[in-house]
């Protein structure tokens, strides 16, 4: 018997019952295409035909599969619907490696602003929606995967991503109405469709069934999926892997790239500054009280950067890929705490002085005065220490008089000087993520004698 | 003689007399003569109000009664001037205008409701009783009895009740006479048809005229509101007090939390076994769960044979590393910073390599670890002495 079986019946029926629901979800999708979609002109031959067959067609064929699924007794091996090795092994290897992934992860980003008005059609974010859906269903059939999507605390994150993905849908689709109508010289269409409502009863009723609704739903959750306790706690003990609160992962993940000062405490800091200071940067008074991107390209691009990627995107590799000894693991890989991954980082420092200069690094000597100390000291980091003083005194200027100019001269000095560093604080991580990755490059300014590290 | 107080006493307590006098009323009832229950109230609680009584045949609505309470009121009628009136009331007043305001609602309303029970049986009679009631309680008993009584009330008695009232207003109040003599006078009176001449009693200081100032008059009606407030107010004393006293109670438990009566960490140095229990190229985890060291036996750091205890406290965030002997190196679960056998950080954000304490060959050979001390690689500590023992 194999212990960590790819598929048991349970699995299966599990898997029929989600192909029921979104075969149902298909077929209404099918009547409302039927309704607005309107026919091909011809289609094999035979006239006039409604599109929506093809939606029909689909519905029935997962009709089929979930038939399939749901009358299987035994012999679970047998069962032939499941992941393909191949493709497992190519995904594996693809979201394991930190540089793929955090590519994939930017790729998607540029893809949701630079396809906005392509993604945001219903019938392309059905599609994208069934996709999504049937590639986790399809991936249930491996048993690495169940047990970290299925894991009691990783199902909420997995109905967060959906959350992430629908208000993202819902900001751009409504931009998109406006942005057009903006471009045509037509009223808003918050302006045009002004449903004013009343606070009672229209909005106390929504909230309140929203709070019932919400309620019921804490309470089938929490009947549903069991909470997982561990042990007590103990000091000299920590769990393998040892993880966050799902919405710190972002954070922790941050603690691989940056000394606990920095990423613990300074860049904490400055993005919880940073969101506090928008309403005093935002220069851009267009985008009050309506949907709209095209009046808006820079401060939602920089936001969503931030957002999706950086903290979405932390978060979904905290919860699902990193695993045993903080190692990266693809989504079909099995949690080997022996995986071996050489990660032997250098500083800026060794990089300097033993690889091109071929000197000792310089020490300081711990009998000598405090002065020499620091003179060796800054000697060793004196390059790490100008670059970083360059990167947040030089670039700023450098920014104003090149791609910001217009932003320079609209915000004036202080405002815009806040925003660089605003902004080169939060291209710092990006940075150090992918110097890590590519130099294994530690720490810039390594001064552990100071517990101080860049 | 000693069921009534004397004189001097009875002044203050006139409600303890009038309550006393109420329950007696069903003594002497006993005696069948509820007239003389009636006449004795109209005695020593007499009703005020000369306005109302003079003024009006008819019955009066409340708002009546408080428009001529803020006319008197309004006409002088404070209480310093009242005491006249009080005095010579009792003499034919025919003057309407009575001095003697009523204080309250209260005090109108009974008034009011003891001129409509007397007003049958003490029609023409014009002897007013005039002292001054002392409070709403006071006029309201007396309200009761008149009107309950008052039916029966016959001429005679009116009289007799006219004569106390008159002497009373040159007598102070509370000079009255003995019980006793009240019921004998009664007894007698029921005998010869005489009027009740109650005897005063014998030996008594001539009755000094009443100085009732308007201060002693206030200064009951302040003791008054004090009871009210103090009765009020001694539940939330006692509340707050007792709380004060939990909180004070429980503060000191708290404060003595802070001196738990226990050794808060255990004694920093312990043996952990002779230096052949550490054969060369191996990581004793034996004290990392109870201790949180690994003692070390390597020669990798200087090429020189040591044996070496360190902390078991990753110096990125103070997780707790695994040794994973396969491929020798600590190893944090929690950012995935990696060390060296000899404690030397080498992969993931560790800044800084792995602490060692202080470890000594003891006198009995065994060797002893301090937690005590610590020894950091970065500040050149490692090559202190105390930081390992030769193997």
């Amino acid at each position: 018997m194999n212990p960590h079986p790819d598929l048991t019946v349970g699995v299966i029926h599990g898997l029929g019952w989600l192909y029921l629901l979104l075969f149902f979800m298909n077929l209404g999708w099918a009547v409302h295409s039927f309704k607005k979609d309107g026919h091909h002109e011809s289609l094999f031959g035979v006239k006039h035909v409604p599109k929506a067959v093809w939606w029909a067609a689909y519905a029935f064929m997962l009709l089929m599969l979930s038939t399939a699924h749901l009358f299987v007794d035994s012999d679970a091996d047998e069962f032939l619907i499941m992941l393909p090795v191949w493709f497992k092994n190519i995904a594996d290897a693809v979201i394991a490696n930190p540089i793929s992934f955090f590519l994939i992860s930017l790729v998607i980003y540029a893809a949701i602003i630079i396809l906005r008005d392509w993604w945001v059609k219903p019938t392309v974010a059905w599609v994208l929606f069934n996709l999504s859906v049937l590639f986790i269903g399809i991936s249930m059939t491996d048993f690495d995967f169940r047990q970290i999507v299925g894991k009691p605390d990783n199902v909420p994150i997995l109905g967060m991503l959906y959350l992430v993905g629908y208000t993202t849908w819902l900001y751009f689709y409504k931009s998109k109405e406006n942005d057009k109508r903006i471009a045509e010289g037509r009223p808003l269409l918050e302006k045009e469709q002004s449903d004013q409502v009343l606070v009672w009863p229209d909005l106390v009723y929504t909230e309140m069934i929203c709070m019932i609704l919400l309620t019921a739903l804490l309470i089938v959750w929490g009947v549903a999926l069991q909470a997982p306790l561990e042990e007590p706690a103990s000091a000299v003990k920590t769990p393998n892997p040892s993880k966050a609160p799902w919405y710190f992962l972002g954070l922790q993940e941050m603690l691989v790239y940056f000394d606990p000062w920095m990423a613990g405490v300074v860049l904490p800091s400055v993005i919880l500054g940073g969101l506090m200071a928008i309403p005093y940067i935002d220069f851009n008074t267009k985008g009050n009280g309506y949907y709209t991107f095209n009046e808006r390209k820079f401060a939602v691009s920089t936001f969503l950067f931030g957002f999706l990627p950086l903290w979405v995107g932390m978060i979904v590799l905290g919860t699902f890929i990193r695993g045993p000894n903080w190692n990266m693991f693809g989504l079909y890989e099995y949690w080997d705490v022996h995986k071996l991954e050489v990660l032997n980082n250098k500083n800026l420092s060794d990089f300097l002085w033993l690889d091109a200069l071929a000197l000792p690094l310089p020490k300081p000597d711990p009998t000598s005065s405090a002065l020499a100390q620091l003179g060796a000291i800054l000697q060793r980091e004196g390059l790490g220490l100008i670059l970083v003083v360059l990167y947040l005194f030089a670039i700023p200027p450098l920014l104003a008089i090149t791609i910001f100019k217009k932003f320079f001269i609209k915000m004036g000095f202080v405002r815009f000087m806040v925003l660089a560093n605003l902004f080169l604080f939060m291209a710092s991580l990006p940075l150090k993520m992918v110097l890590r990755w590519t130099f294994n490059l530690k720490y810039i300014v390594s001064i552990p004698e100071w517990v101080f590290n860049i | 003689m000693n069921s009534f107080p004397s004189s001097e006493k009875s002044l203050v307590p006139e409600d303890e007399t009038v309550a006393g006098l109420r329950t007696r009323c069903h003594d002497y009832e006993k005696y069948g003569s509820a007239l003389f229950c009636i006449t004795h109230h109209l005695h020593f609680v007499p009703i005020t109000s000369p306005t109302v009584v003079m003024t009006d045949k008819k019955k009066l609505t409340t708002a009546e009664i408080l428009a001529l309470a803020r006319k008197d009121k309004n006409a002088g009628g404070g209480s310093a001037e009242a005491e006249k009136p009080a005095e010579t009331a009792p003499t034919e007043s025919s003057t309407p205008q009575a001095k003697a305001a009523p204080k309250s609602t209260a005090d109108i309303l009974a008034a009011a409701r003891a001129q409509a029970g007397a007003k049958k049986e003490a029609s023409g009679e014009s002897a007013k009783p005039a002292a001054k009631p002392k409070s709403t309680a006071d006029i309201l008993a007396a309200a009761r009895a008149q009107g309950g009584g008052a039916t029966k009330a016959a001429p005679a008695a009116s009289k007799a009740v006219a004569k106390p009232a008159a002497k009373k207003v040159e007598a102070p109040v509370g000079d009255r006479p003995a019980l006793k003599d009240m019921v004998a006078a009664v007894k007698e009176s029921q005998a010869t048809g005489a009027p009740i001449k109650p005897k005063l009693p014998v030996g008594r200081k001539p009755p000094v005229k009443p100085k009732l100032p308007k201060k002693a008059e206030k200064v009951g009606r302040r003791g008054f509101v004090a009871l009210l407030a103090a009765i009020a107010i001694t539940p939330f004393v006692l509340a707050w007090s007792s709380v004060t006293a939990i909180l004070g109670i429980w503060s000191l438990g708290i404060a003595r939390f802070m001196m738990p009566n226990m050794v808060l960490e255990l004694p920093s140095k312990f043996k952990v076994g002779s230096p052949a229990d550490f054969p060369p190229g191996g990581v004793s985890a034996k004290f990392k769960a109870s201790r949180g060291v690994w003692i070390i036996n390597s020669d990798e750091y200087n090429g020189k044979g040591i044996i070496y205890a360190l902390a078991s406290v990753c110096t990125h965030l103070g997780c707790t590393p695994n040794w994973l002997e396969g491929e020798q190196k600590f190893k944090c679960p929690c950012h995935g910073s990696g060390f060296y056998v000899t404690g030397v950080n080498f992969e993931g954000p560790a800044p800084r390599p792995l602490e060692r304490v202080g470890i000594r060959l003891a006198e009995d050979g065994m060797l002893e670890v301090d937690k005590g001390v610590k020894f950091q690689e970065e500040l050149g500590q490692w090559s202190d002495g105390k930081s390992f023992v030769d193997a």
